[in-house]
Parts: C-alpha cells; structure tokens; sequence
C-alpha cells in the first residue's frame, strides 16, 4: 500500500506540473494564433461614404 | 429437487432462472432500476443512466444470455463490450461528438482560463493517493482519480485500459456525480469564498472577438502540442479536436451534424447500455465499489477547492479581480458547471452575469480533462514497472 501511495504521490508530483506546462504552452499558442488571425473589423458604410 | 430434475432433465432448462437467483440479483436489479429512476424521475444524466440501469437488469438475471460468454453464443452485451469499449473505440467516437458540439471561442477570446481548467484537475490526483491510502492498487487508484476528470468517455478510456474489473462502478460513478454538480459544487463554494468574493463582477476588456480561421487552426494546433507532450493521449484529443475541426471548417456540415446528433446518440446509447452489462452482482456487489462511490464524490470536493483556491491565488497577484466561483468550472462537467455558477453569482448579486466567463472555463475543462487523462495514461505503466 505505501507503495501504491507513493506511487500516486509521484504521479502527482509529476502530471500536475506538467499539465500547467502544457496548458501555458496552450496559452502562449493560443494566443499567438488569436494575434495572428485577427478577426476582420466590420467595415461602417456610412462613416466611409462620408469619408468619400 | 435434484431428483426431480435428474428424473427430467428438462426442467432443468425450463426452471434454470428460478434456480440460479440469488439475493445478489434481486439488489442488483433494484440497483438498475434506482438508476432508471434517476433518469427517468430526475433528468439525472437520462441518455446514460437509463441505459446503464436497464443494462444492470439484464446482465443479472441468472443465465442471462445478453451477458452469456459461451463460445460461439456470446451474449450481445458481451459482443458490444469487446467491439467498443475492451478496444476503446465508443469513447473516441463520444469524443467525436462532443467536439462538434464545443465552441472553444470563449476560449480563444481569454486563454488564461485554461490555468482554472488545469487548477481544477487537483481532484484526480488527490483521489488516487486517497484510493491507495484504503487499499486499492496503483493502477485501479489512479483509475478511481480519473473520476475527478468530471468526463465519462475518458473515465471509461482509462478504466478500460487499466481497471477493466472497475469500469462499470466507475463510469457509473463519474455520470452519476457529472449529474449532481448542482448538489456538490454549491456548498463547497460556499464554504471557501466570502460573500463579498462571490460578488466579484468580471469585465470583457482587451478580449477580441474571434476569427474563423483562428478557430478552424485551433484544434490542430491542441492536437500537435498535446500529442508531442503526450503521445498516448492522441486519440482522446485527437478525437475531440477532430469533431472540431469538422464543425468549423464550415465545409463538412452534414458530417458535423451526424456528429452532433446521430453518432452522439447512437454510441451514447450502446455505451451505457453496455456499461450496465459490466455491472454483475458479483462485480458490483463489494465494499470496493462503496469506497469507489464515496471516492468519486471527494474527487469532485477536491476538484471545486482546486479550481477556487487557485482563482483565489491568482486574485492576492493580479490588479483586476476574477470572482473565484468561475475557477470551479474548470471541471469538464459541461455546460452544468458553468451554469451552476452563473446561477450563483446572480443569486448573490443579480447584476452580476459570469456566465460568458463561466461557460469559457467550463470548455476550458474539456480540454484540461483530456490532457490530465493523457498524463494520466502515460504515466500508470511508467510508475507502475
């Protein structure tokens, strides 16, 4: 059983971590992709009509 | 009786259900049937508890041939348990769905949220050294923990592979505890946050709104990075982020559509129905499965305080404030969580509306869970040597 528990407490000690790494990795992509691609700005006709 | 049935052997055919019952099956089946109830009496997670109970009722009457493993007359529960689940294929195929169903832009549009996500997988390892602590193996206890993921396809994906014994107990308790978020998740909250934290309102600044093909990228972007990190949990994310990825290509409607719509339901169907199949009396009728039960329960305790404490963290640091009950989301119980918790910033205050925030956590969880499950996978067979 002690063991087992320390197996469970490696697991821990190593998944948790390891898991925020990868989900700050996630973050930082995410973020990039989201910069990368811009969502296109929706064009005012009338303000451009009064430009013209 | 035996000498009436040597006398006629036929009897013995007729009267093999009579003779073959025990107390065992009778609870079992009031066990199936309190299941049905739930489902059908408390919309408790109906699409699969109705079929598992019902699976549970036939699978324990004596000599069921739903359940008969004789060569060449195996039972249909038997022969849908080896072609889906003993393989893993049904949860892939569930995550195939469910990824049609998940829009990850709440997401996109605030990244961060993913650390809730991540936070609130605390439950799953904090049950397994639990589950060792009173007697369980490695392997089982870290399948037990895998409860705390709050998501059934990766429950059954981890408990096919390493506690095939345990899959029915365990799946049974990961959909049963998915369905009572609203009854757990609530006074944990109330117990760690004040009233004044609970009231905490969260603003949108700085989040764009997100593009097409920032969205359409996104799942193979999940895909590359997780598989690289964790090869072994490639087809638990790969599935999901392929159903995604059909959704919003915007090319393939009618595949997102079955998706979402047939081959959720037809694989949600045969899936409890044979994870009820799995739950013998002689299975299901242990102390284990009591401990497995109150097990799945502390992972989703545990699960609640991961999330919140760590939003609590990140509120003594950071100059904006976030309501910490949205770090409770980070479980994959979805949307449940999230609306749970949009219901209880506005019972607290009824101006105050989290639920964008909520429900961006919440599919956050989806993504978390899997990488956890991935981890998880990866690392049994490692530590177990």
């Amino acid at each position: 059983m002690e063991s087992a528990t320390s197996k469970a407490i490696t697991l821990m000690i190593i998944a948790l971590p390891t898991m925020f790494a990868v989900i700050g990795v996630f973050i930082g992509a995410t973020k990039a992709l989201h910069a990368a691609f811009p969502a296109p700005v929706e064009n005012d006709d009338d303000e451009e009509y009064e430009d013209d | 009786m035996e000498a009436l049935i040597h006398q006629y052997p036929w009897l013995d055919e007729l009267l093999m259900g009579f003779i073959g019952l025990t107390w065992k099956h009778v609870v079992m089946w009031a066990v199936g049937a309190l299941l049905i109830y739930l489902a059908a009496k408390h919309d408790y997670e109906p699409a699969l508890l109705l079929p598992i109970g019902f699976g549970a009722v036939l699978a324990n009457i004596p000599h069921s041939s739903a359940v008969s493993t004789h060569p060449g007359e195996e039972g249909f529960l038997i022969v849908l348990y080896n072609a889906g689940i003993a393989n893993e294929l049904f949860p892939v195929l569930i995550f195939i769905a469910i990824g049609a169903m998940c829009d990850f832009a709440p997401l996109i549009r605030r990244p961060s949220v993913m650390l809730f996500a991540a936070a609130a997988q605390f439950g799953i390892f904090a049950t397994a050294i639990g589950a060792t602590l009173v007697g369980f193996s490695f392997e089982h206890a870290a399948s037990i923990g895998i409860i705390g993921a709050a998501d059934g396809p990766t429950t059954i994906y981890v408990a096919s592979r390493f506690a095939q014994e345990l899959l029915g107990p365990l799946s049974v308790a990961a959909y049963c505890y998915m369905s009572l978020v609203p009854v757990i998740q609530p006074p944990v909250i109330n117990a760690i946050t004040t009233s004044s934290e609970r009231k905490i309102k969260m603003g949108f600044e700085g989040e764009e709104p997100v593009s097409q093909t920032t969205k359409f990228l996104f799942p193979i972007m999940i895909v590359i990075i997780a598989g690289i990190v964790a090869p072994i949990s490639v087809a638990l994310i790969g599935s999901l982020m392929f159903g995604n990825i059909l959704k919003e290509s915007g090319v393939v409607d009618n595949l997102s559509n079955c998706a979402q719509n047939e081959l959720a339901n037809l694989v949600t169907l045969v899936l409890g129905i044979t994870i009820g199949g799995t739950m013998t009396a002689e299975r299901f009728l242990t102390f284990d499965v009591l401990l497995i039960m109150c097990l799945g329960a502390v992972a989703f305790v545990f699960d609640t305080v991961g999330g919140v404490l760590f939003a609590k963290l990140l509120n003594t640091f950071s100059p904006t404030k976030i309501n910490p009950m949205i770090g409770a989301c980070g479980i994959s119980a979805f949307p449940m969580s999230g609306r749970v918790i949009a219901k209880m910033a506005l019972k607290e205050d009824p101006t105050n509306f989290i639920i964008q925030h909520a429900i961006g956590v919440n599919v956050a969880g989806q993504v978390a869970s899997v990488v956890a499950g991935g981890l998880v996978l990866a690392l049994i067979p490692a530590l177990a040597k």
